[in-house]
């Protein structure tokens, strides 16, 4: 499985949920894949993009789809635990597990040894948890996940990819875009005037 | 008359604050304990100070504020997720920070992290305001959170054992 083509088969199942992507590549893909004002594209940071997934899904009723990478959730594994302590009906964490740190000169990364993250995550309370090796698997978990409550564990196992360029996001753009599809309250101000509520 | 942590609260609440992300600390957990009692605030707790920064932002990027709370060790762990998220994305996340390493400070382990916290903020170039005494606390952390909004970026609350008392060996 790549992660492009599984990025494109995900896109394909949303309407208005949230999408957050891991730094780097996952990024990037998810740009090229489709750009749309409800992706969040995360840029350093590394490690807390399912922690952002959480803090989004504890203060929206919307579905939430964090787009995580093995080397960063080794990095913050105790996001899991939080995540199974507050369980957010609206989260589904995907975690692309190409067991390595592709970016940085594809060394392998924990889970091409003994770590397995799914059980990590089922260790750590999340009930719904599975692996996927192929983009039909995926799909399927996806499709579930979309119409039950979680939170969803989905360890995706992938090949290793293609590089792409650098795609031309930018972190105070992509808040400033994002922010607006869930509030008129303008960055700078704490409250609306009431009229302009939503 | 509120005490320290009451007022902290209801600064919170004029600002429309309603998550709150922590880390626990003996000294401030009278104000954690506090928020977490109120059901106004919903009170997530990390398992480390750079995720409850990550969750903060995420719950500001949909449009509700949150604040963090931890102690000065916790926000040398954190320091990577201000530099790399809040500060390029230009995410106001108001962080009170329980300054160890102050006076009556017992445990030598706890000194250089807690000393080295606000000449860290200052090279960040994120404001700071050192809490250490009841008086004008409301204005301070007023005004302190208005700025972080107004500004888009971090603003630091420092408190120190002259406020909560401190942690006694």
């Amino acid at each position: 499985m790549l992660r492009l083509e599984a990025t494109k088969m995900i896109l394909s199942h949303l309407k208005d949920e949230v999408v957050i992507s891991n730094l780097g590549p996952t990024t990037d893909e998810l740009w090229m894949a489709g750009h749309r004002d409800r992706n969040f594209y995360t840029y350093g940071s590394m490690g807390l993009c399912s922690s952002m997934a959480l803090g989004m899904a504890l203060s929206t009723d919307e579905k939430i789809i964090s787009l995580d990478g093995d080397g960063s959730l080794l990095m913050n594994m105790g996001a899991l635990a939080t995540i199974a302590r507050e369980k957010p009906k609206n989260l589904i964490v995907i975690c692309w597990d190409n067991e390595e740190w592709a970016q940085t000169g594809h060394q392998k990364t924990h889970t091409a040894f003994s770590t397995d993250l799914e059980k990590v995550a089922s260790g750590s309370g999340i009930d719904k948890t599975v692996t996927v090796r192929d983009i039909e698997s995926l799909e399927d978990a996806l499709v579930q996940a979309l119409s039950e409550d979680g939170p969803w564990y989905i360890n995706a196992k992938i090949e290793a990819s293609e590089e792409y360029p650098v795609m031309p996001i930018e972190p105070e753009v992509t808040l400033w875009r994002f922010r607006r599809t869930f509030t008129n309250i303008p960055m700078g101000h704490l409250t609306a005037a009431p009229e302009a509520r939503p | 008359m509120p005490n320290w942590a009451e007022t902290i609260a209801e600064e919170l609440k004029k600002k429309e604050i309603s998550l709150i992300v922590f880390v626990p600390d003996i000294s401030i957990d009278r104000v954690t304990s506090l928020l977490e009692s109120d059901p106004y605030f919903h009170v997530v707790a990390a398992t480390r100070e750079e995720e409850a920064i990550g969750i903060a932002s995420g719950a500001f990027a949909v449009g509700r504020n949150a604040a963090v709370f931890m102690q000065s060790s916790g926000f040398g762990n954190s320091i990577n997720a201000i530099c790399s998220l809040c500060i390029p994305c230009r995410f106001p996340i108001p962080i009170f920070i329980n300054l160890r390493g102050e006076v009556g400070e017992f445990n030598i382990a706890q000194v250089p992290m807690g000393r080295a916290t606000r000449p860290i903020l200052d090279v960040l170039n994120i404001p700071f305001y050192t809490l250490d005494t009841d008086h004008n606390l409301d204005k301070t952390v007023g005004g302190a959170l208005k700025l972080c909004y107004s500004s888009r970026e971090p603003v630091a609350l420092c408190m120190t054992p002259l406020l909560h008392g401190g942690k006694l060996a």
